[in-house]
């Protein structure tokens, strides 16, 4: 899996490319930490070139969102292909994320 | 078409072992669509088994085994541990269990297959995918 970081104003974009599973989950745990230290508030994860996710995955971003909720800030998730978007659906993680059609509608109003 | 194999309890080995399975079956006729659900319940089957079952303990194994028939696909993973009560699982879509970290593994598998079935106290599951096959 490929992180890129991108700045907005004040919005940390994380574009993610690969797969999110098992192997690669503590590499996206590690550069959420990195988010968390240098204390940014608003983070939009965006999944335009992720192709699968499994439960670590999931576990990873519900951590990342109490994190930054704890810190008064938020997470948004955007671009989701329709696999990736129906584990989140069937979790019902869909009630818990802010997840936007694309990155575009995703820093509107953030 | 039967495979049987028996992997080590590792982590990182659950992905690349995944993918050989996966490449043996898509090309005997498989919806695409049917690939992920299908890669998704086995690797949340062998975490759990690798993780859960055997305690991360290198001497032990976990044994596989795939079964493709005309109209279903059985996959059964096995550990060498004790089980667990799999009738006491929580609903993790709950509200009061939504923001839990863990507890969606076998959730998924249960919506993604089309039937699973724990033996032996939890330490052999069988899941099954009925297939529409593709020409």
């Amino acid at each position: 899996m490929k992180i890129r970081e991108e700045k907005q104003g004040e919005v940390l974009i994380y574009a993610l490319e690969g797969e999110v599973n098992i192997n690669t989950s503590p590499e996206l745990r590690k550069a959420f930490d990195k988010i968390i230290r240098e204390g940014q508030k608003k983070v939009i994860v965006d999944f335009s070139e992720i192709s699968y996710i499994d439960s670590s995955g999931l576990a990873t971003l519900i951590e990342m969102y109490q994190r930054l909720k704890k810190n008064g800030g938020r997470l948004r998730l955007c671009a989701m292909g329709e696999k990736v978007r129906s584990v989140f659906e069937i979790t019902k993680l869909v009630k818990l994320f802010e997840i936007f059609p694309n990155l575009t509608e995703a820093l509107e109003g953030f | 078409m039967k495979i049987s194999e028996k992997i080590p309890s590792s982590l990182e080995r659950i992905p690349s072992f995944i993918s050989t399975i996966i490449e043996r079956i898509r090309p005997l006729g498989i919806p695409e669509e049917e690939i992920f659900n299908i890669r998704l319940s086995l690797e949340e089957a062998l975490v759990n088994a690798v993780k859960y079952g055997n305690k991360l303990d290198p001497q032990l194994t976990v044994e596989v085994k795939v079964q493709l028939d005309s109209d279903k696909l059985v996959i059964e993973v096995k550990d060498q541990g004790e089980g667990f009560d799999f009738e006491k699982l929580e609903d993790p879509t709950k509200e009061e269990n939504i923001e839990k970290v863990r507890g969606r593994g076998i959730f998924l598998m249960k919506n993604l297959m089309d039937e699973v079935i724990f033996k032996e106290k939890g330490s052999r599951v069988i899941m099954i995918k009925f297939l529409r096959r593709e020409a």
